[in-house]
């Protein structure tokens, strides 16, 4: 007869035991992390909502920026400012970026591919002041300061995440609908253009609102361009443009507080306007994932 | 009383006479000689000579790897997509050479289609997936005479015709198919390759794919890949059987025995095929 | 569009051949009977050269057969079928080649007057054949089992037929211008009985198409002790 064994608890020792804790302390310590980061958005959006909230009102959107001094006056040459800046900056960046990224996806081969690449994601991490740098000394130095080159520095910006947004796109395109359209005689570049690109459009679409976010609060590159400007709408980008960021600048740089209370109510604008469109892309990219991926 | 019976010889009437001797007058569409195929240091398939005759059912079969797709597509150029690719010997198209200088790929796809193994529609409508091609490439005359006369030949027109705006991601996956043969057809082609078109398909499916094949012949040079052995003996005029062969660089695929299909399925000549055909073979 | 057509149309082609085939024999059977009968020996040679077509058509239809199952890997049924007409096709080949050794009996004593009950006894067995062939070929195509299961029936009638025969030949045997004659008359009675044989045995593959058994069918001889 054998020895008899002890009976099965399945309870588990010392070491399971401590082992529960370390994890349950590490998934404390996640989560505690996820909210803190949650929090500091939250506190963020909440102290410029109650700061610059009171200001906010129709007039205030609609007016041109007051007199110096005076009480009152709106943004209106601002938000007018800023759309046709990140505008030209977008007809700049986006047929460029995407030609780019189609580039690098389907045509180029491994060795011209990777310097390529390189480049694009060192753009991507270049500071936006150096950007601005850049197109003073170009395009300002000598010259008046102007929309253009604003508009340009903007696109810089705006280059690489179009570019890299498209890429990523691109490669969700299923290869069978390349080899497809190949097969029945399609040359690559009407491949691309009819089959990959309307397949992408969503993504890429999605990746220039981001950018577009991105590009309306940038200062830097618009401090060097266009920074000195007027007190009304203007619609000539030859002359430097009235823009939010610079402006919000300007007037927290200001002795008098009612410039302090513009400045909060501007950035207030600003943050509503990158929330809203940021949201809206990414929710806009999940679809079309969802959709080519069927 | 008995009956005056003459015994004059009867005529019989031709029993299933199963497609033999078509190939001798037929013409010949490719005509391949030593042809080697390779992915960088890889040798795909290695000595590959034969013919392929107009308006006939050519299946290739073997087992997995011994290069029947590579071969396949050497036919229509589509392994120029793949960097590594180089070939050697040549392969003749009315005489013409398939990889001569001056021959555009585009061009050769235009006259020989593909339609692959799993079906890959374009996330468009149906009507746009079969006019996409014709329109890319110039025939904008009359599309919609030519999408109904694709889908008809492709036997899908009766399904479809009322929902022509549908997305072609709403078919099932037999449906699916037919619309990439109607894709393929709405170029006027004259030669449809078809890798493993029915692997991916339920046997009904199948069958349908196998009569339409029957049915298409008629205007089409058909060359089919298949892993299924049985389709091929359905289906094919003549059977093409590729194996693989050890080599002092490796592994290739050689082709064994082609012959018409009654013929492989009965006596083979090579003992290879015999063994692949009986399942012996490993 | 349905589905493997034209696998059901080589498969109705092939059938159609058997059928045909079938009315090969009956024509080969009844003309080896009317030479018999008539002592015509031109018609025996007609009778054995016909044969040769039956044989052309046994191998056209072995031929298909072999093509069918090799490239069509029929199964349940049309398995079935195809197994049928590869034993039928064997079995009307052998009835013509029966005939044939009728038509050759004929010629060998074609100069001899002949008695004319024994002839009758042996016309009636040869129509009684005749008629065995035509219902067995047409449970085939109708896929008739109780026609099949009749032809043991029928085969009976052969069987009273040739007690007659036998009865006259004992009667006759002694006359001395007959002998060989009523020998070779012997041989004829017992190669129409070997054809009625034949005949039930295409019943019994009817029988194994439709119920995909095989047995033999009961004769009188054993009827009562089966099941």
């Amino acid at each position: 007869m054998a020895a008899v064994e002890p009976p099965l608890t399945l309870r588990g020792d010392a070491r399971v035991r401590r082992r529960r804790i370390v994890n349950r302390l590490a998934e404390a310590g996640a989560t505690i992390a996820a909210l803190a980061a949650v929090a500091v958005l939250g506190i963020v959006v909440w102290s410029i909502a109650k700061r610059g909230g009171s200001e906010l009102s129709w007039g205030f959107l609609t007016k041109d920026l007051p007199l110096f001094g005076q009480p009152g006056g709106g943004i209106a040459p601002l938000l007018v400012g800023s759309a046709l800046l990140v505008g030209i900056a977008t007809a700049i960046a986006l047929p460029v970026g995407v030609l780019i990224a189609v580039f690098l996806e389907e045509f180029a081969s491994p060795a011209v591919r990777a310097p390529i690449q390189l480049s694009v994601d060192l753009l991507n991490g270049l500071p936006s002041i150096i950007i601005g740098v850049f197109v003073f000394g170009l395009l300002v130095y000598g010259h008046p300061q102007n929309g253009w080159a604003g508009s340009v520095g903007l696109a810089i910006v705006m280059l690489p995440l179009v570019t890299r947004a498209t890429q990523e796109v691109l490669r969700l395109v299923p290869s069978s609908h390349r080899e497809g359209a190949l097969a029945l005689g399609a040359s690559r570049w009407r491949t691309v253009l009819g089959i990959t690109l309307p397949s992408a459009f969503g993504g890429i679409l999605t990746g220039t609102v981001l950018a577009v976010a991105r590009a309306a609060g940038e200062t830097a590159p618009l401090l060097f361009a266009t920074s000195i400007f007027g007190r009304t709408i203007n619609w000539n980008p030859g002359q430097a443009l009235p823009n939010l960021p610079v402006q919000i600048f300007i007037w927290s740089e200001s002795a008098e507080p009612e410039d302090h209370k513009r400045a909060w109510a501007s950035a207030l604008v600003l943050l509503i306007f990158v929330l809203v469109t940021s949201l809206t892309a990414r929710l806009a990219l999940a679809r079309s994932r969802r959709k080519l991926n069927r | 009383m008995s009956e005056m019976v003459t015994m004059r010889p009867m005529r019989p009437v031709d029993v299933a006479a199963p497609r033999e001797a078509e190939s001798q007058t037929r013409e010949t569409v490719f005509d391949i000689h030593a042809l080697q195929a390779s992915y960088g240091s890889n040798i795909a398939i290695k000595d590959v000579d034969l013919e392929i005759y107009r308006n006939l059912i050519t299946a290739v079969i073997g087992p997995s790897g011994c290069g029947k797709s590579t071969f396949i597509r050497c036919l229509n150029r589509m392994n120029d997509e793949v960097p590594s690719f180089r070939h050697e010997g040549e392969i003749l198209y009315h005489g013409v050479d398939l990889y001569g200088d001056g021959v555009e790929p585009v061009e050769v796809r235009r006259r020989i289609g593909m339609v692959f193994q799993k079906a890959n529609p374009f996330p468009k409508t149906i009507y746009d997936n079969v006019a996409w091609a014709p329109r890319v490439l110039g025939l904008k005359k009359d599309l919609d005479d030519r999408v109904e006369k694709a889908l008809q030949s492709a036997a899908l027109w009766d399904e479809v015709k009322d929902r022509l705006k549908r997305s072609a991601l709403s078919l099932s996956g037999g449906q699916q198919q037919r619309l990439c043969i109607a894709r393929a057809i709405a170029i006027e082609p004259e030669v449809l390759l078809l890798d493993e078109p029915a692997s991916a398909l339920d046997p009904i499916a199948t069958q349908r794919i196998e009569e339409l094949m029957r049915e298409l012949k008629r205007d089409y040079t058909i060359v089919i890949v298949t892993h299924n052995m049985q389709q091929a003996a359905r289906v094919a005029d003549r059977t093409a059987f590729f194996s693989l062969d050890a080599g002092e660089s490796g592994r290739h695929g050689v082709l064994v025995e082609y012959d018409e299909t009654p013929k492989i399925f009965t006596a083979p000549s090579d003992k290879r095929t015999e063994d692949y055909v009986t399942g012996r073979f490993g | 569009m349905g589905v493997r057509v034209t696998f059901q149309q080589e498969l109705d082609q092939l059938e159609a051949s058997l059928q045909e085939e079938g009315a090969l024999v009956l024509r080969v059977l009844r003309g080896a009977l009317n030479a018999l009968g008539q002592r015509d020996v031109e018609l025996a040679d007609e009778v054995i050269a016909f044969d040769d077509d039956v044989d052309r058509r046994y191998l056209q239809i072995e031929e298909g057969i072999q093509y069918l199952l090799a490239l069509q890997t029929p199964v349940a049924i049309d398995l079935r079928l195809v197994l049928a007409i590869l034993h039928t096709n064997l079995h009307l080949e052998r009835m013509a080649d029966y005939s044939v050794t009728i038509a050759k009996l004929t010629k060998l004593v074609a100069n001899v007057e002949p008695d004319p009950l024994l002839l009758q006894s042996l016309q009636d067995m040869g129509e009684r054949a005749e008629e065995m062939i035509r219902v067995a070929l047409d449970a085939f195509a109708n896929r008739d089992l109780e026609a099949a299961e009749s032809l043991v029936d029928l085969d009976e009638l052969i069987d009273r037929s040739n007690r007659r025969f036998v009865d006259r030949v004992l009667e006759i045997v002694g006359e001395p211008g007959l002998r060989e004659w009523v020998l070779r008359m012997v041989l004829v009675s017992r190669t129409i009985e070997r054809i009625g044989d034949h005949a039930v045995d295409i019943g019994e593959q009817v029988a194994y198409l439709l119920t995909a058994e095989f047995r033999e069918f009961t004769d009188a001889s054993h009827r009562g002790q089966s099941d």
